[in-house]
């Protein structure tokens, strides 16, 4: 109880833009997630390249369908 | 949240997509996934890329053939020689991975794609991007636009694909579009 508790109150850290490209790029494909939490229609204009598509709104229902090992680089 | 959920390791992009410097792709997560139907084997895959790559390198000759311009004829040669690598490198993927061997020659043959990477056609393409095919930094923005599309296409390719060695195969395809990517990005640099 007292892990979970501190686990939702835990931040998560920032990269700036430079840091994920080279976190990106030292990764293969397959090994960490990129994560657009914004709507479609934000999606549709520019997206960063591969990608996942999870609206905010959607983003509980999905956690079981991605890998929590892995990174993720939220945006 | 994503940390109250159990995953390990959680990042947020400082100032979001605004904030971004590397190369942006476009359209919704349906396009062009209607070139793929899921279920595909690696030699379908690797087939399907190997005709878009082949694609890509038949538009840069053509528009080689139409300049005048020495130096963009050079970087359109280099562009084609390129995407030849990457053929090549397709192959040695296959054959790395699977043990019945193709040769080139049999990719090639099998070849009939009229769809550069990324998803283009080569016909609709040159009509509409002729503008921006005559002079090397337009032209480096549209090889650069081309690999980002195509980065994108081949992640967004994997995640529909069910055969776990075909979407295997993608990822790494990805990552040597990716690679490609950052070799243009630093061409431009020294070029601007």
């Amino acid at each position: 109880m007292f892990d979970k508790m501190k686990r939702l109150f835990t931040p998560a850290k920032s990269m700036d833009a430079d840091e994920a490209r080279a976190f990106m790029r030292d990764r293969n494909e397959g090994t960490f997630t990129l994560l657009d939490v914004r709507q479609p229609g934000e999606y549709e204009k520019e997206h960063i390249p591969g990608a996942l598509l999870v609206p905010l709104p959607k983003l509980s229902d999905s956690y079981e369908k991605m890998d929590k090992d892995r990174p993720v680089i939220v945006y | 949240m994503l940390t109250g959920e159990g995953f390990q390791e959680v990042y947020n992009l400082s100032g979001g997509i605004k904030a971004w410097t590397g190369g942006k792709a476009e359209g919704p997560v349906e396009l062009n996934l209607d070139m793929v139907r899921g279920d595909e084997t690696p030699v379908e895959i690797v087939g399907l890329a190997y005709g878009m790559e082949n694609s890509l390198g038949t538009f840069y000759r053509r528009v080689k053939d139409r300049t005048q311009d020495k130096e963009l004829a050079d970087l359109l040669e280099n562009l084609a020689w390129i995407e030849d690598k990457h053929k090549q490198y397709l192959v040695n993927l296959y054959n790395d991975t699977e043990s019945k061997q193709v040769s080139r020659e049999e990719f090639e043959a099998s070849e009939t794609s009229r769809i550069m990477e990324g998803g283009f056609g080569i016909d609709d393409f040159l009509h509409k991007n002729e503008r921006f095919l005559t002079s090397v930094p337009s032209l480096l923005d549209i090889a650069m636009m081309l690999e980002t599309q195509a980065l994108d296409l081949y992640i967004r390719f994997s995640r529909k694909t069910e055969n776990g060695v075909t979407a295997e195969m993608l990822l790494r395809i990805a990552d040597e579009e990716k690679a490609h990517l950052e070799s243009l990005g630093r061409l431009r640099d020294e070029r601007a």
